[in-house]
């Protein structure tokens, strides 16, 4: 303890909290950006990095609808899957009055993304009366809803067998194909964030988190809460479908199947942001981006045994295959997060970089009550 | 001085088959310090409520400056001019004091300098005494803070009437004070305030006008003096501890 508050002392009259949180940030963008370049990972560790961006953005941007916003949503990954679904249909059958040798795999995207934007106007249009527990059922019944019909429909879907859409790439190359789509999943991770801060530290931000505290409240005091309700779905949706389309134009996934807009995926979403921490757009995207991780380096754990011990059977290590186990586990520590840490297993580090605790401390020092504010009144009046 | 006129035109609000509001009618023409009193459950926040566009009435029309408001949502009502404060505090929890201002200052104002628009709360806060609380969540304040914070809330919006519900309730004399010195400042500014309170010291201290509801209906408007002797308000206070 005595060591930590020497290192926050020097830290502080040194380089000082926050700049040292925006040069270990970029250290950590600079590491990511070298990583394909690491010649002793394989390009299948590049794989679950692509699938950890893809997430994170799922989760940072639903961290602005239900942490900072308060629109606790079931339908995040449905949008999702509307972005990549309509890109995969507008390529391969065209859209309106385009045909699909009219429709680049680029277009087809761009249609996609504004689709979901579409659907989520609508969605958030229908969801402007309900609160809290009832917009969490309307979302879930929207989402099942999709999914079933993207299962039956297999004539245009292909059902479970899912849906290829047009490949964004055409690299032949396998090595720098890898290498590539890496890159792209990064650059929209770091896009999408710039444009969810963008939006979380504008007055915009400031009014969805009024009407996160009391809907009414803010309404009163003059926050058009159904201007600003349907631009927060309209523009987290829009983000996911953008990412759905590309994540699904063969980046990270080759198909859309709708076994991913399952609830328990949704659930995930959902899980990475909480363990992250809600209300933080880059806990969020951290939370969703280690547990991803974590996730898949627990497929199998091996534990390599010391002092020449061996197993039962001879070997030299333990090997555990946890299978779903890994999720239970998971669940286990999204239920004590919840329990124990409300803002997220990052929330303290992210508050110590921001300075946020030093204010806080300075803050709960002048808090009094009635009585303590009256007596400090009465003393001044003399 | 902002121009006022609020025209109450036989507002009913009818909760199946409660009626909460039964044809209520009334003007405001000056900026003047209205006292608004009635035994509880009388209607006097279900009228607030449908002035301040929370509620629809079930019958009736408001205009405030000319402009039709009512069944216009809050957000809207309060562009026309009209704000009000809430019985049972509603500060935004999670969010600091300077929050709390700036949501209504850039809200009604989205294209000022937020520092224009933080001077301007920092000068309100300090008016109600609370300016050494600016980056405290306004979950932390006392029950009187959170009062003088809805107040200072409201100021940011600089409307031309304000409706104040119950600012005195549960507040330690010492800062009553401080909402009494408000209320004096923010009258000579100009501003309609209609004052709700079972405080009748207060209400008869401050007010030029005094509005009495009893079962939802308008039983007497004018001169303070006038209508405490009025029979039909001695009537509906009868039995009443006051
Ligand atoms: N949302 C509602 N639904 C049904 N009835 C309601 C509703 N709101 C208020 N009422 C009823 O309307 C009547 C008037 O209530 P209101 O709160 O306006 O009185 P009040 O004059 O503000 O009382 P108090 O002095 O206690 O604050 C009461 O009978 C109350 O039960
Ligand atoms: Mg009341």
């Amino acid at each position: 303890m005595g060591l930590l508050l020497r290192i926050e002392e020097a830290v502080d009259a040194g380089i000082g909290r926050r700049r040292l949180g925006y040069a270990l940030l970029a250290l950590i963008v600079v590491y990511f950006l070298w990583f394909p370049n690491d010649t002793t990972q394989s390009n299948y560790a590049k794989t679950v990095f692509i699938s950890g961006f893809f997430y994170a953005i799922m989760s940072s941007s639903w961290a602005l609808l239900a942490g900072i916003a308060g629109q606790f949503s079931f339908g995040h990954m449905a949008f999702m899957g509307i972005g990549a679904y309509v890109a995969g249909l507008a390529a391969r059958d065209g859209f309106a009055f385009l045909t699909p040798e009219s429709v680049s795999s680029v277009g087809a995207i761009f249609i996609g993304t504004l689709v979901a934007g579409l659907v989520g106007l609508v969605i958030g249009w229908l969801l402007l009366r309900l609160r809290s527990a009832y917009l969490a059922l309307f979302t879930i019944a929207f989402s099942e809803l999709f999914r079933i019909v993207m299962l039956t429909e297999y004539d245009y879907t292909g059902g479970s067998n899912g849906l290829s859409l047009r490949p964004l790439l055409q690299i032949a190359d396998v090595d720098t194909a890898r290498q590539v789509e890496y890159y792209l999943m990064f650059a929209l991770l770091i896009v999408c964030l710039l444009a969810l801060y963008w939006v979380a530290n504008s007055p915009v931000g400031l009014f969805l988190r009024a009407m996160r505290e009391d809907e009414d409240a803010a309404s009163a005091l003059g926050v058009n809460v159904v201007r600003y309700k349907i631009l927060v779905f309209v523009f987290t949706s829009m983000i996911v479908g953008l990412a759905g389309g590309i994540f699904y134009s063969d980046i990270g996934s080759e198909r859309i199947i709708p076994e991913q807009l399952e609830i328990l995926q949704m659930s995930l979403i959902i899980a990475y942001a909480v363990i992250g921490g809600m209300e933080s757009l880059i806990g969020a995207a951290a939370g969703a981006f280690i547990a991803r991780y974590l996730l898949e380096a627990t497929r199998e754990v091996v534990i390599t045994l010391p002092f020449g011990l061996t197993m039962a059977d001879g070997a030299d290590a333990f090997v555990w295959e946890p299978g779903a186990w890994r999720y239970a586990l998971f669940g286990l520590v999204m239920v004590l997060t919840l329990r124990f840490m409300r803002n997220g297993l990052l929330y303290p580090i992210i508050t110590w970089f921001s300075g946020r605790d030093i204010v806080m401390k300075e803050t709960v020092a002048k808090r009094e009550s009635d009585e303590d504010h009256a007596a400090r009144l009465e003393a001044g009046d003399e | 001085m902002s121009e006022i006129n609020l025209e109450l035109n036989s507002i009913v609000m009818r909760f199946g088959g409660n009626q909460a509001v039964d044809h209520v009618s009334f003007s405001v023409v000056e900026p003047q310090l209205i006292g608004m009193i009635g035994p509880n459950g009388a209607g006097k926040t279900t009228l607030t409520n449908v002035m301040s566009g929370m509620l629809k009435p079930t019958n009736g029309t408001i205009y405030l400056n000319g402009r039709r408001i009512d069944g216009h949502p809050p957000y809207d009502v309060v562009r026309a001019g009209l704000g009000r404060t809430f019985q049972i505090t509603r500060a935004l929890g999670r969010m600091t004091v300077m929050e709390n201002m700036l949501v209504p200052g850039l809200a009604i104002r989205p294209r000022a300098r937020q520092a224009d628009i933080e001077a301007r709360a920092h000068e309100i806060l300090d008016l109600l005494t609370i300016d050494h609380l600016t980056n405290e969540l306004s979950r932390a304040l006392s029950g009187g803070q959170r009062k003088l914070l809805e107040l200072g809330r409201l100021l940011m919006l600089d409307p031309a009437v304000i409706i104040l519900d119950e600012p005195f309730a549960g507040v330690h004399p010492r800062l009553q004070e401080t909402i009494y010195s408000y209320i004096h400042r923010v009258h000579e500014d100009g501003k309609a305030i209609i004052l709700i309170s079972h405080n009748m010291g207060a209400v008869f201290e401050l007010s030029q006008r005094l509005i009495v509801l009893n079962n939802g209906a308008l039983i007497a408007d004018g001169e303070p003096q006038a209508v405490k002797s009025d029979p039909a308000v001695i009537e509906a206070y009868l039995g009443e501890d006051e």
